[in-house]
């Protein structure tokens, strides 16, 4: 167990030098671009003057350095500056979305990892007949359709033309929850979360279903299935309880990184139905030029992402005995 | 393991394919320039005399397709009278940044004038835009410079008799025509739908320029069914609820809700009184106005004469820098008694009463007054304060923002002039097909923003029993800007010529599907008061184009190519 | 691992050793043909390449219009037109031949998925060549280097890299270029950590052989085709990626891409039109492009999903 703790420490270090390394590169990237970072906020009326005084609110006065060095002091209180668009702490706009994108993203989760796994489970089992060839093209097509282009199918289909589901936003109108959790545990609220999840997890459940097949293929040949079916036991007793069960781990591992994904990456979905999200928020940015937002959008992004990548690194070392802890990976 | 090799062979053999295809797609097929008229025999100077190709700035297709396609046929139009003209797409910010801070080095570029209520007053228009005072650093970004023109445009601003100053915008709308100072293109048609089951037709207020999207549908719209609310879209986020901060546009649609103004723009494009009961020139810069008795903030606290002074004066203090531009003119501000203020002006302004008394908002002193003291030790300014509950005067009362979703206004019944319906909420839907589908399906009542096809949403609301339709000129208007400062946009007849060969009808027709009016004034037709009916735009297509072309003194080459007049070179490069 | 199971080599390499790189490259596409026939995942993969790759190459003589022209009847603009024998597909709102775009869409198409390919393969392969061949310190460097490309949202950075440098697709093969050859690298990676064990490596060292030589000439073309088969995958990335970047209004408008296709029928409302015929065609075209890469990468589970396996 010594050497798997001296893994984590050596992986937790690399995974701050990493966040580091990002955070510095978005900083340059973002003050290197071309155009003036105020522009879209300076009205040409504003006399050099009031020019002045708006970069300095911002601390776009100082040297480069030392704006740089100052991100970096407030990136470790987890303080990402003021949106030049809403006047307001980047941090303040972006929990205002961030639940939501959580929601999105778990809820869509939960419907591609169950209708995955289950889904490879049966692949697997009728292997080797049309249903297995026609399963894994069907899967393939939903892994190769363009994002907006299954949303507004959807949004036609079961909006606009059957009316069982509201066709955007978060929540009915005028609705006012009194919690996170009443919101949750809302039907409105839950209706409107089903046709971004669904048009979400459509992309998503290629992956574990296709991993879910395979693994259990490979499973299905280890000796204590060989074992088990030589007891005689039922072939559904053996594909849920030895097969199904071992081959869903490195699945599992999978949510882990594909989470991290799928943060900043559901921005399609969020504009086609105008979901209050991260990913919105940071086109929004983007396009308006509010560079310190599109920045903090971005590093939270990322931070995502590595500690998602840092997390299915150790959950690998504790399922796969084959990983070895000697030098490097 | 033989199946591993056989995996192998699959990739070779579809590498060779793809590497067939990467050889063959690198071959550019280039589709030849239309040959235009056969030319007459070639001046012997033409090759310094060719016209650089002209670059058209545009915003991209995907994010404003109209003016991406009205630079197409304006481009198409260049090439019929032998000029390279090349559409270069980029965002707007982008666009933005070069038009206004590198003057010197764009050709041409898609602009647009918005409409906003204060610029019901011709003022804005006639003076910022084209006066050669902005034309270093303010508005005037074409470099417009015509003395006799800036004498008009300083005279109108001063002349407070309406008869007098139409004379004189009609004066400026004529010389900016014959100099086509700007490439005007159209007026588009405002298109607003709203459910006529849900509010009564009659109670739905159509307002000059702007159409039925104003302050004057939300107070009188009244709801005939169970329905009490006014649900309408908007396709970007609010950024701030704030008296002092001039945001995004739909941050405006729910200010002038909840504050109140001393004057507001009536449905026919002038200022009428407000919050004050009378407004009255005692002279050319001194005004007397009269508050309505027993108006009162959210809170409960009455509005008083002191109110309002601040209101006035907050902007001098400079944690306002957005409204200082429409007090700066003020002089002094005296209370004469708890409802009476007079205001002295250090000149006459003839737009005083839409510019500044119907612009301002009335915010309450015993709320912002501290918040601006406490400001003046701090770097940040009135702008970046956001109060947890906005308080106002105006109709509506704040209920509830939830950001990137919907703002809650409800009304004030307590208000001189209550709104009928009992809520305001406007839903922030970026996707156009969606928002189209909510009116349909009746999840909004009122469409106030539609970017889209208006021929589609005709069809829908005339399939619709529940949808009415109303549409407006627009008091903005979309033009293309050509660069003053350069050549050959500097020769009024090439100018001249690019405007006769320009088909505006056709863009109308095209791009707009008719729901637009050609435009040749920065005043809009849906302005009658201000608009000069019979200006010397010029028209007439590529042939009258020719023209005026040939009478300056261009010429063609051999190849169709337009050349500068002779003893003129083309300074620019290519 | 799953992985070395299913790339072990035959010794060809012994054999061929001394014939070098062109000498196994050759092998491995004569082989090429026979294979074709006898994997119909495969075949279907390369007939829908080849497909769109002749549609690509004959567009001007497919498509009966210019793809931006606005087409006049008797001087009648026709826009918004149901499909008919002049228009097989109809026209766009702004008069123009859907179905000449659908074709001239596949130049681009094809164009871009095959730079953003060979950027992910070539970058890709480099670093997992060098990082597994040296391990060490090259290894570690190149690893956090990876490690970094790992922990940079795509999309986001898209977003941003084609809003500042303005809207051009070589903007976006330029953003796959810098991020995506990671997973690519990886696997690489751990592939040349098996292979460099080899006998036939081992033999090449003796004989003196230096470094370089080993790596691109022993080494190289046993992780060519999973390196290929990453391509595969990038493309119909690419693709995807254009196709989402255009939505969100970050596209370019010069390239009559089927991306571009998509978001103009989303701009004017085809499917509130109901103009099916519009908005279907290009989706169905660019997910067969992008399954075509998935099949011709069949087994498409393992790729999908480098981390798992390859550590």
């Amino acid at each position: 167990m010594g050497n798997r703790s001296k893994f984590i420490w050596s992986r937790l270090a690399q995974m701050v030098l990493t966040l580091w390394i990002i955070a510095t590169i978005l900083f340059f990237i973002f003050r290197l671009m071309p155009g003036n970072p105020l522009v879209a906020y300076i009205d040409p009326t504003f006399t050099k003057e009031q020019q002045d005084i708006l970069m300095a609110q911002f601390g776009l006065d100082k040297p480069l350095w030392m704006q740089y060095l100052i991100y970096l002091a407030n990136l470790v209180q987890g303080e990402l500056g003021d949106s030049f668009k809403f006047r307001a702490p980047v941090m303040e706009v972006i929990w205002g979305v961030l639940p939501n994108t959580l929601y999105l993203m778990l809820f869509s989760f939960v419907i591609a990892y169950l209708v995955g796994i289950l889904g490879g489970v049966l692949l697997a089992w009728k292997r080797k007949t049309r249903f297995e060839t026609i399963g894994i093209i069907a899967t393939l097509f939903t892994r190769s359709a363009p994002q907006m282009w299954v949303g507004m199918i959807v949004l036609v289909i079961f909006s606009f033309h059957l009316n069982w589901f509201p066709s955007g936003g978060a929540s009915a109108t005028g609705v006012v929850y009194a919690s996170e959790w009443e919101k949750l545990t809302s039907l409105s609220f839950l209706k409107h979360l089903f046709l971004p999840s669904l048009t979400a997890a459509i992309y998503l459940m290629g992956l574990p279903l296709l991993l879910m097949r395979s693994n259990m293929l490979d499973v299905m040949g280890e000796s204590y299935v060989e074992v088990a079916r030589m007891r005689g036991l039922s072939e559904q007793r053996i594909m849920l309880k030895y097969a199904a069960r071992n081959a869903a781990l490195p699945v599992v591992t999978a949510m882990a990184v594909g989470i991290g994904y799928a943060l900043g990456g559901n921005v399609v979905i969020e504009m086609v139905f105008s979901w209050p999200g991260l990913g919105r928020l940071l086109v929004n940015a983007v396009s308006a030029s509010d560079y310190a937002l599109a920045q903090g959008a971005f590093i939270l992004s990322a931070a995502v992402m590595v500690i998602m990548n840092f997390v299915a690194d150790i959950l690998y070392s504790f399922l796969d005995p084959r990983v070895t802890f000697g030098k490097g990976r | 393991m033989k199946k591993a090799a056989k995996w192998k062979y699959g990739l070779m053999a579809t590498t060779v394919l793809l590497g067939t295809v990467l050889s063959a797609c690198t071959s550019e097929t280039q589709t030849q320039p239309k040959s235009t008229d056969t030319p007459k025999t070639e001046p012997a100077d033409a090759k310094s005399r060719e016209i650089r190709t002209l670059q058209i700035l545009s915003r991209p297709q995907a994010s404003a397709p109209d003016e991406y396609e009205r630079a197409n046929l304006i481009a198409g139009a260049m090439k019929e009278l032998g000029i390279n003209a090349e559409i270069k797409a980029m965002p707007y910010e982008q666009q933005s940044d070069i038009v206004w801070y590198k003057r010197d080095e764009w050709d041409m570029t898609g602009w647009q004038m918005a409409a906003r209520p204060e610029r019901l007053d011709p003022d804005e228009f006639v003076y910022n835009l084209f006066h050669s005072s902005t034309a270093k650093d303010g508005y005037n970004f074409i470099g417009y410079n015509n003395p006799e023109y800036d004498k008009i445009a300083e005279q109108q601003r001063i002349t407070v008799d309406r008869e007098e100053r139409k004379n004189l915008i009609f004066k400026a709308q004529e010389l900016i025509a014959s100099d086509v100072a700007y490439l005007f293109n159209v007026h588009p048609k405002l298109k607003y739908v709203y459910n006529h089951q849900v509010f009564d037709p009659n109670s739905v207020v159509e307002m000059a320029g702007m159409g039925i999207r104003n302050i004057w549908t939300y107070l009188n719209a009244a709801p005939i069914g169970q329905q009490k609310n006014m649900v309408l879209n908007s396709n970007d986020s609010v950024q701030a609820l704030n008296p002092f901060y001039i945001s995004g546009s739909f941050d405006s649609w729910v200010t002038e809700l909840i504050w109140d103004r001393l004057m507001r723009i009536d449905k026919d494009g002038l200022p009428k009184p407000w919050a004050a009961e009378s407004v009255t020139w005692k002279t050319d810069t001194q005004i007397e106005i009269k508050l309505r008795a027993n108006m009162k903030w959210h809170d409960g606290k009455p509005v008083t004469a002191e109110d309002v002074k601040f209101s006035y004066e907050a902007p001098l203090t400079g944690e306002v820098p957005m409204y200082k531009p429409f007090v700066e003119i003020i002089d002094k501000i005296d209370i004469k008694d708890p409802l009476t203020l007079e205001f002295t002006l250090k000149r006459p302004w003839a737009a005083f009463e839409t510019a500044s008394l119907s612009k301002l908002n009335l915010v309450p002193k015993h709320i912002w007054g501290p918040i601006i003291e406490d400001l003046k030790n701090k770097p940040e300014n009135a702008e970046s304060y956001q109060e947890k509950t906005p308080i106002g005067s105006g109709p509506f009362k704040y209920e509830n923002w939830k950001f990137k979703e919907e703002v809650v206004l409800s009304a004030n019944t307590e208000h001189f002039s209550p709104p009928k319906i009992e809520k305001w909420i406007m839903r922030e839907i970026p996707n156009t097909e969606a928002s189209l589908g909510m009116i349909e399906n009746g999840e909004i009542n009122f469409l106030a923003v539609f970017p889209g096809d208006g021929q589609l949403l005709q069809q829908k609301v005339e399939a619709s029993p529940n949808l009415t339709m109303v549409t407006t000129t627009d008091l903005g208007f979309q033009f293309f800007a050509m660069n003053h400062r350069r050549p050959p946009f500097n020769d009024v007849a090439f100018r001249r010529a690019l405007a006769a060969a320009v088909d505006r009808d056709m863009m109308a027709q095209v791009v707009y599907k008719g729901f637009a009016e050609p435009g040749d004034s920065v005043i809009s037709p849906a302005l009658p008061i201000w608009k000069n009916p019979s200006l010397p735009y010029p028209s007439g297509g590529v042939e009258e184009a020719k023209k005026i072309l040939q009478e300056a003194g261009y010429e063609w080459d051999a190849a169709g190519k337009l050349l500068y007049p002779a003893g003129k070179k083309e300074e620019l490069g290519k | 691992m799953n992985t070395d199971v299913r790339m072990e080599q035959r010794p060809v390499q012994v054999a061929y050793r001394k014939a070098g790189f062109l000498a196994v490259l050759g092998k491995n596409l004569a082989g090429a043909f026979r294979f074709l026939k006898n994997d119909p995942f495969s075949m279907t993969g390369a007939v829908i390449y080849l497909f769109f790759i002749l549609i690509a190459l004959f567009a001007p003589l497919l498509a009966p219009y210019d793809p931006h022209e606005m087409i006049k009847h008797n001087g009648k603009l026709a826009f918004n037109q149901p499909p008919s024998a002049e228009h097989w597909l109809g026209t766009t709102n702004m008069g123009r031949d859907i179905f000449s775009q659908l074709v001239y869409g596949a130049k681009p198409a094809m164009m871009v998925g095959l730079t953003a390919a060979f950027f992910v393969v070539v970058v890709g392969t480099l670093v997992g060549l060098f990082a597994g061949y040296y391990k060490g310190r090259v290894d570690g460097v190149l690893m956090r280097v990876t490690d970094i490309a790992f922990g940079i949202p795509f999309e986001p950075f898209v977003i941003v890299l084609v809003a500042f440098l303005g809207p051009s697709v070589w903007n976006i093969v330029l953003a796959m270029g810098l991020l995506l050859w990671r997973d690519t690298a990886r696997v690489i990676r751990s592939q040349v950590l098996t292979v460099r064990e080899r006998s036939f490596v081992e033999a090449a060292k003796i004989s003196g052989a230096s470094d370089l030589r080993i790596l691109f000439v022993q080494v190289a073309p046993n992780i060519l085709p999973l390196s290929f088969l990453y391509g595969s995958l990038a493309m119909g990335w690419a693709i995807l990626t254009e196709a989402a970047v255009s939505f969100l209004g970050f596209g370019d408008p010069a390239m009559m891409s089927w991306g571009f296709m998509l978001n103009d029928a989303y701009a004017s409302q085809a499917l509130s039109r109901e103009a099916y015929w519009w908005i279907i065609p290009p989706g169905i075209f660019i997910m067969l492009t992008v399954m075509a890469g998935f099949y011709i990468g069949r087994g498409s589970e393992e790729i999908l999903y480098p981390r798992l396996k390859n550590q």
